[in-house]
């Protein structure tokens, strides 16, 4: 177990380091002059160029890579071209509201689609079941940014529940904090309760089909409690992989929520690096990210151990 | 987890009403898409020019003339949310095929050579590992946009998941006996690997290619919205809904017709793979 | 003399006392009626105002850093820091003695010393600087509050200069930042202006927040634009960053922000229907939409392709395409812009004949247009250069032109029209671009306004007229004179025609119907004097 754990964490390094070539090629590569930008539209093309040449972009792209990677093993990720922010600050305080947009949308979206699952498993074939996977359906086929519009027309401008946009700290009040996140977790969750949903209802369906199952319901000991225990459980596995995965969803996701919902997080940071050719910033967030999800993902392969016994390293 | 090939279903004599009965999201959906694909064929004949700007004709409502009303720059919103089919269901199918194919190729290569396996894999770890929305921006911003940037924004981190599902398939095939004994017949390697091997990750690959094409329709609409998306001279149901989104409340037919056509296609597609699911492989299907 | 000092130092003092307590509650957060929200047009980027061009900087100098002289609202240059100043009877030396009581935020005196490195490192890179320091022999200071400017020859632009609010702007800062290089960014932004950076409570990207000044000693004449007594009034300025044009909308009516400073055109319809909120022109020079013209290559290489250009383009339809509502836009012909103090009407009977395609053709084909694609470079993420680009496209292929139109984000323009390559090697032969109409309505400040062939903006035209008539209105002494100058130098352009226009247009600004004393003006956003009623 513990070899294993060892072996994973070298292979995240291994794809950090080759996400980190990867980014940098990306963006070295592609047009794009942040220089330009700095100077602005009216400066001239000597301008430019020497705002270029101080900030080392003249400089031949391996010695720019060498100068980049070698800050980032001592683990400093540079600073905003633009703003001399340290990187790792500008992340740092863009932490909370993604993390927290995130997680509420998590623990919901998981919440809910599991009963979901459960329940049109249980009922499967029936009204109930088919209602439930058409709305998870259409909650899969609409746009994110189009759901987050008319949740704000709907709640917020017509009935004045819930503030448009923003965010509140968590120490400014946790009463302020949930009102802003409601909306952007119920728009983010809804794709994702819908793809977890479908998920569980078809795992149950597999472990229902089980003979073990099929013996206990034909000895009469079916239950609910017995759905729960015994199915849940060896539906499990799926659920967390796609728990996993999800964490890629939801990070895509969370650009758009972030956008619609004007919430200061790491996705409108790397957006607007990303429009403004702020290397640093896009090289350094990605590989956070990147590392984010390789962690994740080992977090979901230790769970499998958790949940089912006959799963070991 | 034990992966079982596909049992192939056995239909002696094909009864439509009764396919209809059995499987009606598979036909449902089935409908919609034929339905747009006519569309699509057919736009020129069925709708007017969806390029030409008439900015004086701005913001019309449905009339006579203009069927579905015009959109910010004077442009025949029916003409384009038609000729949007062409391209939105272009995106997807290119998306899904092309991510299929090449993530078969990958995984079949990979599952099969242990030498290749290593490198590939954690190559492709480290694909799936940049968040897919964040490449695509990047991919579409930093290069000229086109319709086949995006496509390609949209697949490369598509591959890296088809190759993992393909990869899974065939380690747990290339053990089965049939496949022992055409190694030991001394039958040649790619004979065995497209004989023996690639049918069996059909199933699971045809599902995993619908859920590809309706992501792939849908990105396209986020990528707009996020301003990286296809340019703005060709019509995508995406950039229409994208571009029209400050116009909601004010001139909603803008954003109504390709709005209900982007749905109903991801509906459509959706609901073909959920039929297609049940019918090829229950088992298989969660494994996505 | 020296007493008055004392007095006014001891003054000073005591109204440092008294303003220390609101120091201290400034760290708790004023209430919510005494801060301004306002969404900017953009992102504050880059906070060194020197070192870029770009807008929101200014803005964020704007608030934090004082000038020399200020225009006021009849772009009349008037004394902001300066008590008091003199022009040597050779008309080559400028003599100035600042106030009394200015104090950085950091509480360091403003001396002499810092005027004139912050003069200096603003000359290194603004265009109107420029342009005068290749006149000036030297720049001595004289005492702790008197300094000198001293000309090889007489120059009329200078206080104007001093006193422009279009990028870069003279801002005075601390010696110490203003000796940094002025290609490298500085890392402190402390000025003697009315507001103070409050770096702590700022997120980068996010939110940008500015406290009241407690120890800024406003001049006393009311205020004018960036002349006059600087009075905060609001104990809080924060500048938002959102980035999506229908929640900035629905968050203002919602009261959860104040200020819009550029709406969506599209929204307008919406703000006029509520109550709560008003809209109004801050900026009543407008803004120009110009079409670039690479003059290296083929067709463009050519004058006559050029002229097609003007008979090519309609006077409004990007505008109108844009921005809907015909109270927001005009078609202008004067290459300064309309509504500014330059504006004309030399040389615009191609203007008056409003859009000519068939002329564009014909010209087009005397000027033996080939069929080779004319590549156009434009912004996705820029509404009116999309439009532009859109409806350029259908032009010219109109007038049998084909056309490559290539579309990518901002970013990508700006780094694509700086290659000077044949546009079938990555160059360009036309691209989009605007400008504030009183930065597009100075001939000499305005970087595209000169025609120094290799050396001048991206596009590269070449016509020496144009640089000696660009030499003679910097030059002439009188208003008159200076108008003259100007209209030759219309008269003269659209004959070779370095760019052309797409239309200019005012954009409306929202804010809460409560707000009052908002002090609009081009090119910045001065947010003291802003009060609100209930």
């Amino acid at each position: 177990m513990l070899a294993y754990v060892i072996r994973r964490l070298f292979s995240t390094l291994l794809v950090m380091a080759m996400v980190a070539v990867f980014v940098f090629l990306l963006l070295h590569l592609s047009p794009g002059d942040p220089a330009a930008i700095i100077a602005g539209d009216n400066a001239t093309p000597e301008a430019i160029d020497g705002i270029r040449q101080k900030l080392g972009l003249s400089d031949p792209l391996p010695v720019q890579f060498i100068r980049w990677i070698g800050h980032v093993l001592q683990g400093d990720l540079g600073v905003s071209i633009f703003s001399n922010e340290p990187v790792l600050k500008l992340v740092g305080q863009r932490l909370e509201p993604t993390l927290s947009l995130a997680l509420t949308t998590l623990v919901v979206a998981v919440t809910l689609a599991i009963s979901f699952g459960v329940l049109a498993a249980w009922k499967a074939g029936t009204w109930i079941d088919r209602v439930l996977m058409v709305i998870s359906v259409v909650g899969f086929s609409v746009p994110t940014f189009v759901v987050g519009y008319l949740l704000i027309y709907l709640f917020a401008i017509e009935l004045r529940w819930l503030p448009v946009q923003g965010y509140t700290p968590m120490s400014e009040g946790l009463d302020g904090w949930a009102r802003n996140l409601v909306l952007p977790s119920i728009a983010l969750g809804l794709a994702y309760i819908a793809l977890i949903a479908r998920i569980t209802r078809a795992s149950m369906l597999d472990v229902l089909s089980e003979d073990y199952i099929r013996t206990a319901k034909a000895k009469g000991v079916a239950n609910e409690s017995m759905l729960l225990k015994h199915a849940l459980k060896n539906a499990g596995v799926p659920i967390v992989t796609v728990i996993g995965i999800g964490v890629a969803l939801l990070i895509s996701g969370v650009v758009i929520t972030e956008t619609v919902f004007n919430i200061p997080g790491i996705g409108r940071l790397v957006v607007d690096a990303i429009a403004k050719r702020d290397y640093p910033i896009i090289q350094g967030v990605i590989l956070i990210f990147s590392g984010v999800y390789v962690l994740v993902n080992l977090l979901v392969d230790l769970t499998y151990t958790v949940i089912d016994p006959r799963i070991r390293y | 987890m034990s992966v079982a090939t596909a049992p192939a279903p056995s239909v002696p004599r094909f009864r439509p009403w009764r396919f209809v009965r059995r499987n009606p999201t598979l036909v449902a959906g089935a409908v919609i898409l034929i339905v747009m694909a006519l569309l699509a064929v057919f736009a020129p004949l069925i709708a007017g020019d969806p390029i030409r700007m008439q900015p004086a004709q701005r913001l019309r409502p449905p009339s006579a003339v203009n069927w579905l009303g015009t959109d910010s720059l004077g442009r025949d919103v029916f003409a384009r949310t038609v000729y949007g089919a062409r391209v939105s269901l272009m995106v997807g199918l290119t998306v899904a095929f092309l991510s299929v194919g090449i993530g078969l190729m990958i995984g079949l290569l990979a599952g099969f050579f242990r030498t290749a396996d290593t490198i590939v894999m954690r190559f492709m770890d480290g694909l799936m590992a940049i968040p897919a929305i964040l490449l695509a921006i990047a991919l579409v911003s930093l290069t000229r946009a086109s319709v086949t940037t995006v496509i390609v924004a949209i697949m490369i981190p598509e591959i890296p998941r088809v190759v993992r599902l393909v990869r899974s398939v065939v380690l747990s095939v290339r053990e089965a006996p049939y496949v022992e004994a055409a190694v030991a017949g001394g039958a040649p390697t790619w004979k065995i690997l497209l004989r023996h091997i690639m049918p069996s990750t059909f199933p699971p690959l045809i599902v995993q290619a619908t859920y590809i094409c309706a992501s792939a329709i849908l990105i396209e609409a986020s990528l707009s919205f996020l301003g990286a998306g296809t340019p703005p001279d060709i019509p995508t149901w995406g950039n229409m809904v994208a571009s029209s989104r400050l116009f909601l409340s004010r001139a909603p037919w803008t954003i109504f017709a390709p709005g209900l056509a982007l749905a109903l296609v991801v509906l459509a597609v959706n609901l073909v793979g959920d039929g297609l699911r049940d019918r090829l492989d229950p088992r298989l299907a969660r494994r996505m | 003399m020296s007493t008055r000092r004392e007095i006014l130092k001891a003054a000073t003092a005591a109204s440092a006392l008294i303003a220390s307590p609101s120091l201290v509650f400034a760290q708790a957060a004023p209430t919510r009626a005494r801060t301004l929200r306002a969404v900017m047009h953009g992102d504050l980027a880059a906070f060194d105002p020197i070192w870029t061009t770009a807008n929101m900087a200014s803005y964020h100098g704007g608030l934090i850093y004082d000038t020399l002289f200020g225009i006021d609202s009849q772009y009349r240059a008037q004394p902001q820091m300066v008590q008091s100043f003199n022009l040597s009877d050779d008309r080559k030396t400028y003599t100035f003695v600042l106030r009394d009581g200015l104090r950085f935020s950091s509480g360091e005196a403003v001396t002499a010393k810092d005027c004139v490195a912050s003069i200096r490192r603003w000359a290194a890179r603004d265009g109107g600087g420029q342009h005068m320091f290749r006149r000036v022999t030297d720049t001595p200071v004289v005492d702790e509050k008197t300094f000198r400017i001293v000309l090889r020859e007489p120059y009329p632009l200078l206080i104007d200069w001093l006193a422009k609010a279009s990028t870069n702007v003279c801002y005075i800062m601390r010696e110490k930042e203003a000796l940094t290089d002025p290609q490298t960014q500085i890392t402190e932004y402390i000025g003697s202006g009315p507001f103070i950076y409050n770096r702590t409570e700022s997120r980068q990207g996010a939110r940008y927040v500015y406290d009241r000044n407690p120890n800024y000693v406003p001049r006393s004449e009311p205020a004018s634009f960036m002349a006059g007594g600087k009075v905060a009034r609001m104990d809080r300025v924060i500048m938002e960053n959102m980035a999506d044009p229908q929640t900035q909308v629905a968050a203002l009516q919602a009261g959860e922000i104040d200020f819009v400073e550029w709406p969506s055109l599209d929204l307008i319809d919406t703000l006029e229907k509520d109550r709560n909120i008003k809209l109004e022109v801050m900026n009543q020079s407008g803004t120009m939409g110009w079409c670039r013209l690479n003059h290296l290559h083929p067709p463009f290489n050519n004058v006559l392709a050029r002229r097609a250009m003007l008979y090519l383009t309609h006077p409004t339809e990007v505008m109108k395409a844009t921005f809907g509502n015909e109270k927001y836009y005009r078609g202008c012909g004067s290459i300064f812009a309309c509504n500014t103090p330059t504006e004309n009407d030399a040389n615009t009977d191609w203007f008056k004949g409003g859009q000519n395609i068939d002329r564009a053709r014909q010209l087009f084909r005397e000027a033996g247009y080939d069929g080779r694609p004319v590549v156009l470079l434009s912004a996705s993420n820029v509404q009116h250069m999309t439009n532009a680009g859109l409806l350029y496209q259908q032009w010219l292929r109109a007038a049998g032109v084909n056309v490559e139109l290539v579309t990518s984000d901002w970013g990508g323009v700006v780094a694509r029209r700086a290659n000077r390559n044949p546009p079938d090697q990555g160059g360009w032969n036309i691209f989009f671009t605007s400008a504030s109409g009183s930065a597009y309505s100075n001939p000499v400040a305005l970087a595209g306004h000169a025609s120094n062939g290799a050396n001048a903006w991206f596009g590269w035209p070449t016509d020496e007229k144009n640089e000696q008539l660009r030499d003679a209105w910097a030059a002439a002494a009188t208003p008159e004179e200076r108008m003259a100058a100007a209209r030759a130098m219309q008269e003269n352009a659209w004959n070779y025609v370095p760019h052309v226009h797409y239309g200019q247009w005012l954009q409306p600004s929202a804010m809460r119907a409560n707000l009052t004393g908002m002090i609009g003006m081009p090119e910045l956003a001065p947010f003291w004097n802003v009060g609100r009623t209930g």
